[in-house]
């Protein structure tokens, strides 16, 4: 599974940064809870201003894309819940 | 601010970067009644009971981020009323710094022991036996505290096989290390202004974003717009703070695009204190003083000022980093206007002091500069690279880290005299640096080297950050190893007389 976590200017000024730390931890409770979770990669990255607050005036930061589906004004809970539920067992 | 309190942070950072769109696009102040409305549309509440309620605190937001007091709820005022006294673009600081948003605060209960639902009502009822006071009594359906005869000494929680019985505290209260959080008549937070540091720290534990600082972005964006001899000086902490892609020099130069001349680590400021620190330690302990305090953390040296007022003349003498940096820039530019831009709010006060206010004309938050970038729509990570930042030795880049000041003042004494063993020891939280204040008080710290931080883990934690502490702590780490330098007396930008040993 790819997550790609913007942390562009706005999105890192209303908390990507925080996104990120939370998807860290939910690597380790994965490892420790391996049996679980399918044997699936989890690969973070933290991509540039992908542009989708410049066209809009609708708020939707900060901005996350899991597996090519973006989330708007996306939150830790969120974003982790998404995770659990596409590789839980 | 705290990094769970995800919605506060996002309110809170909002009303920055809309004072500072306001003030880059030179928008009429009256349009700032309309700001609260912008900032949280519709009519339904998001997060308290009203939608109403939660426009009228993110005006006062606005106000304080604009440098005003927040309103009296009872009292008439506009939003926009003293407008034209900030309206300028110098700083206008009025007081005081730490202010409580009262209708935002919750009056939640003071200290006290409460019993929960894990009770049984237990046989053995230890909780009973253990109490001095006679206070718990066995209930209907459980223990029962008498708050009246309670002295909240904590026997009948430890003793508990149920863990039934908790402690409950005012996080703003359990957070402040002096103890300068009193109550007003409805029973919400009232700031003791004898006590207060002015640390920040009530700022990021409130669960209700109730207490906030003042801001100077908006005289600061108007300055920039004024002026040419403009300058920044960055904390040590600010590696990392403004998104993993963003490199220190593209922080630079992002810094520069908001209208700034030129951008300068405060650590080579930090280089040149460690060299007088070290110089005055030699010469002063155990002789002169019998220890010394350093003198970096402003709430450290007001906390010492205020509740150990025969123990101050023990802090060093020396400038703090922002100071000598700042007076490193006004040598080279006796017209420049300096801003310090850190983790730290209690440096908007330091730089007023009648010795410092010459030096540093502004001081701002990461999380205020944060900001100005998204208002000025600066995208660090596509900023072309410009030179390698090398103002500073490692020693100096490690002050933003509990106990790097004392580990810098030390290895420096060391270098000037070798034969001399300096014994070190640092507090990193206010309750802590109080704790090793009555130590020394009492005798207990005779010839050491004192390192105070008010933040727990140091500068790194600051209330002003952005990015969580071992985010901020590993990427100071690596711009540490990448100094040129290892030791200030190798710093060629020093003055030679102060690096003559």
């Amino acid at each position: 599974m790819k997550v790609k976590v913007c942390v562009g200017s706005n999105c890192t000024l209303l908390g990507s940064m925080n996104i990120l730390d939370q998807i860290d931890d939910l690597k380790d409770i994965i490892i420790q809870d391996s049996d679980n979770y399918k044997d699936e990669k989890l690969e973070v990255e933290a991509i540039k201003c992908l542009g989708f607050c410049k066209n809009t005036d609708e708020k939707v930061a900060p901005v996350v894309v899991i597996d090519g589906q973006a989330m708007y004004k996306a939150t830790g809970q969120t974003v982790m819940e998404k995770i659990v539920n596409k590789i839980r067992k | 601010m705290k990094e769970s309190y995800v919605d506060l942070i996002k309110i809170r950072r909002q009303v920055f970067a809309q004072v500072a769109k306001m003030a880059y696009e030179g928008t009429d102040l009256s349009q700032l009644e309309k700001a609260s409305f912008e900032i949280l549309p519709g009519e339904v509440a998001t997060y308290r009971d009203s939608i109403f309620r939660e426009r009228a605190i993110v005006d006062e937001r606005l106000r304080l981020t604009m440098g005003l007091n927040a309103r009296k709820p009872t009292e008439y005022y506009r939003v926009t009323d003293g407008i034209t006294e900030v309206d300028i673009d110098e700083r206008r600081f009025i007081e005081p710094l730490i202010n409580v948003i009262t209708f935002a605060c919750e009056a939640c209960p003071t200290k006290a022991f409460y019993v929960t639902d894990n009770c049984r009502k237990c046989l053995a009822h230890p909780c009973t036996n253990v109490c001095p006071t006679n206070a718990v009594s066995i209930g209907k359906n459980r223990a029962i505290i008498d708050q009246e005869k309670c002295i909240k000494c904590g026997r009948c929680k430890n003793t508990c096989p149920y863990s039934a019985i908790v402690q409950y505290d005012r996080p703003c209260a359990a957070a402040c290390g002096v103890n300068a959080i009193d109550s007003d008549y409805l029973g919400r937070a009232q700031i003791n202004r004898d006590r207060c540091v002015s640390c920040g720290n009530c700022i990021i534990q409130c669960p209700y974003g109730a207490i906030s600082d003042k801001s100077q972005i908006y005289q600061l964006i108007k300055a920039l717009k004024n002026n040419n001899n403009m300058y920044a000086i960055i904390a040590p902490s600010f590696l990392g703070q403004f998104g993993p892609l963003a490199s220190p020099e593209q922080i630079f130069e992002g810094i520069k695009q908001l209208g700034f001349e030129d951008v300068v680590e405060v650590s080579l400021g930090a280089d040149i204190t460690t060299l007088k620190e070290a110089k005055e330690f030699l010469e002063k302990v155990p002789t002169e003083i019998p220890y010394m305090g350093t003198s970096c953390c402003n709430s450290w040296t007001i906390m010492v000022e205020k509740l150990f007022p025969d123990q101050y003349e023990y802090i060093s003498d020396s400038a703090s980093p922002m100071v000598e940096t700042a007076k490193y820039i006004k040598k080279k530019d006796p017209d420049a206007k300096i801003t310090f831009i850190g983790p730290c709010i209690s440096k908007k006060l330091e730089a007023l002091r009648e010795d410092v206010k010459d030096y540093v004309h502004f001081v701002i938050t990461f999380e205020e500069l944060m900001g100005m970038f998204v208002a000025k729509d600066i995208e660090l990570s596509e900023i072309e690279l410009s030179k390698e930042i090398q103002d500073a030795s490692a020693l100096g880049r490690g002050y933003a880290i509990a106990g790097g000041v004392a580990d810098a003042v030390k290895k420096m004494a060391a270098e000037i005299d070798p034969s001399r063993e300096i014994k070190v020891e640092g507090a990193s939280t206010l309750h802590d640096c109080v704790k090793l204040m009555r130590m020394a008080k009492a005798g207990r710290k005779k010839g050491y080297l004192l390192e105070g931080m008010a933040c727990d883990g140091g500068c790194i934690a600051g209330p002003g950050t952005l990015a969580s502490l071992n985010r901020v702590r590993k990427a100071v780490v690596d711009f540490k190893n990448q100094s040129a330098s290892n030791s200030p007396l190798e710093n060629e930008i020093i003055d030679d007389e102060l690096r003559s040993i």
